[in-house]
């Protein structure tokens, strides 16, 4: 599991994530996810390229989502393929953290 | 690959064709997305249903070693993969874990945004979700989950 970020305008941080979030793409993430949360308030999560999400990859997300939200911030999720969305609502997280297929529309939710 | 076993399993008899034998480590896990793969390639699965299947066990595999086996390495974990007639495969999974029967767990529900705490605990949920159809049955050892998926079945939303 690789991770990327990129500071974009507005104060939004874009978090792209690329392999399987998986037990050990989880355990990758964890720590750099975290730090993020506790400072960044915009956060983009890109998942495009994520091609596999299980229970560790869920809490690898929710955790920061409600360190996040928890300051003030809001965080959203852009661009998961069809079997990683269906792991995402099965567990109930798109209630938590809004899932976007474009990117302005996930932008705009950040503004 | 093994010589092929037969195995009593919920209702019916499965020819097993291949297996792999883990050793309850977190770690072991990794080599199932790439047996899934090969399997894939052999029997002509979908890509979604590869993604069922490297998810259930992914999260009864590890559900076995971190609350089975406390996270002791060594002990035996098995995976037997069937494919019993045209676009229906079974894997079993055989732990000498404390008794353990995922089909009568409670489902914890959905994470609430507003009022959850609680991170963990969507494995059994993804689990049900995923599959077609789960088994279990208690062994003189311990525990035998039996997870079963249908090329063209739909799969719970």
């Amino acid at each position: 599991m690789a991770m990327v970020t990129e500071e974009l305008p507005g104060g939004i941080t874009k978090v792209i994530l690329d392999g399987r979030l998986d037990i050990e793409g989880a355990a990758a993430v964890d720590l750099p996810m975290n730090v993020i949360a506790g400072s960044r308030k915009a956060v983009l999560v890109d998942l495009q390229n994520v091609s596999f999400l299980g229970s560790m990859g869920l809490r690898a997300l929710v955790a920061p989502a409600r360190a996040i939200k928890g300051r003030g911030g809001r965080i959203v999720l852009f661009g998961p393929n069809e079997s990683v969305e269906k792991v995402l609502k099965s567990s109930g997280i798109d209630t938590l953290i809004p899932i976007h297929h474009e990117l302005q529309s996930a932008l705009a939710a950040l503004a | 690959m093994e010589t092929p076993k037969s195995a009593v399993t919920g209702n019916s008899m499965d020819q097993f064709h291949d297996q792999r034998d883990l050793r309850s480590r977190l770690s072991d896990i990794a080599q199932i997305p790439i047996w899934i793969g090969q399997l894939a390639l052999r029997y002509n699965i979908h890509e979604d249903l590869q993604f069922a299947m490297d998810l259930c066990l992914e999260e009864a595999l590890s559900n076995i070693i971190i609350y089975g086996y406390l996270r002791e390495e060594g002990r035996p974990l098995t995976v037997r993969f069937a494919a019993p007639r045209d676009g229906c495969f079974v894997f079993e999974v055989e732990d000498e874990a404390p008794l353990f029967n995922p089909l009568e767990a409670p489902e914890l529900p959905p994470l609430d945004p507003d009022h959850e705490i609680r991170i963990g605990g969507q494995g059994i949920r993804l689990l049900r979700r995923f599959a077609h159809k789960l088994a279990y049955e208690p062994t003189t050892k311990g525990n035998l989950l039996r997870i079963e998926f249908l090329q063209n079945g739909e799969v719970s939303s």
